[in-house]
């Protein structure tokens, strides 16, 4: 009588292992878009400095009239569009983690649903091609749990910076490359090859 | 009229690419300056005092490709000067032929002859300005020790800060009203 109730339960699960597999992808290279920018974010950041360090009428550019004002705004301007695109991107990674989420929490659901009627050899069993069930859920729930701590780590740490705060923005790309987990990466990555042939088999 | 606004256009590209040539020259000045300067720093006690070396090569190297730029972006505003008497030059014919109030119905969409010398004259000294920056800049990139005051140049030289988001706005509203980009 569990034998329908597995198969819904592997779809599912396939399901969320593909979107998982996509998602991934965007991820990563939503992420190294941000690398750049976080570099051009860091070197406004030194050139304010700069110009605050030194008195623009003590150097040779003193003739030139508003230089200061006008460099400032210049560099304003720049530090608001690079805020901007990093923004843009934050929004794909929420789209991201909440596709995930979605995906996970339904299979999730599934399970929880029908936990009465599954029996723990039927849940923990594997077999050549495919991980046990149990197995698989957790894995999906690590991932899960990663690009949920991951968005709000970044996302957070976005919304500390402040234009006029110039060592928060001067530390940003040192945080934000702090906050990069590897394991947890190489984890997923992980995961994705054990379920591999269970994605394939139909 | 519409080809004063293309090659308006044009020069402003123009102008850009000089600007991301020149500023490699010029981080490169920046660089090597920064590396003598280590250099001298290090106690060196055995060597003789150090022959002209391949830096100061590079150093006259760089300092020649930057003026070169700078050169061209003379040429660039030379250009857009002319570009304004040319624009001027029409203005006065207009006036000739229909009186000082100009003609009832606008050229194009909407625009008087007035306003396209207010926009002409308006980025042609932004331009003007930013090319006296640039001259400055090329004068004492190379003779500055300061890291600081390297940084304030090198963010002039890339900021433009006489280049107003105003000036792109005005470009592209030239743009416009000569049909050059769709309304």
């Amino acid at each position: 009588m569990s034998k329908p109730i597995l198969l819904s339960l592997h779809q599912g699960l396939r399901k969320s292992f593909q979107s998982l597999e996509n998602n991934q992808k965007v991820w990563e290279s939503v992420l190294a878009d941000c690398i750049p920018l976080m570099v051009s974010l860091g070197n406004l950041a030194e050139q304010s400095r700069a110009l605050s360090n030194i008195q623009i009428s003590n150097t040779p550019l003193r003739d030139f009239p508003d230089l200061e004002e006008r460099l400032r705004f210049k560099l304003q301007l720049s530090t608001d569009t690079v805020l901007e695109k990093l923004n843009l991107n934050m929004s794909s990674l929420q789209s991201v983690r909440d596709s995930v989420t979605n995906q996970v929490s339904a299979v999730v659901q599934l399970y929880e649903q029908n936990a009465d009627s599954l029996d723990l050899l039927t849940v923990t069993e594997r077999s050549s091609t495919g991980p046990s069930v149990s197995d698989m859920l957790e894995w999906l729930v690590n991932a899960e749990r990663h690009f949920r701590q991951q968005y709000l780590r970044r996302k957070t740490l976005l919304q500390t910076l402040r234009p006029d705060d110039l060592s928060l923005l001067e530390s940003a790309p040192k945080r934000w490359k702090s906050l990069e987990s590897p394991s947890a990466e190489d984890e997923i990555r992980d995961t994705l090859c054990k379920v591999h042939f269970f994605i394939e088999s139909q | 009229m519409r080809d004063n606004a293309v090659d308006w256009h044009n020069l402003m590209l123009r102008w850009e690419g000089l600007n991301d040539h020149g500023f490699n020259a010029a981080s490169n000045i920046i660089n090597i300056r920064r590396f003598q300067s280590d250099q001298r720093l290090l106690p060196d006690e055995s060597a003789p005092p150090p022959p002209p070396s391949s830096e100061a090569a590079d150093l006259q190297d760089e300092c020649c490709k930057l003026q070169e730029v700078v050169n061209k972006m003379v040429v660039v505003v030379t250009k857009m000067e002319r570009l304004m008497t040319s624009q001027r030059g029409i203005q006065d014919l207009e006036e000739f032929q229909f009186g000082p109030e100009g003609r009832k119905l606008p050229l194009f969409h909407s625009w008087s002859f007035k306003q396209f010398e207010q926009v002409s004259g308006l980025l042609l000294d932004s331009f003007r300005q930013e090319l006296d920056l640039k001259k400055r800049i090329l004068q004492e990139v190379a003779h500055t020790a300061t890291p600081d005051l390297c940084i304030v140049f090198l963010s002039c030289w890339l900021q433009q800060p006489y280049l107003t988001p105003h000036c792109r706005l005005n470009l592209e509203a030239l743009l416009l009203e000569t049909g050059h980009r769709a309304l």
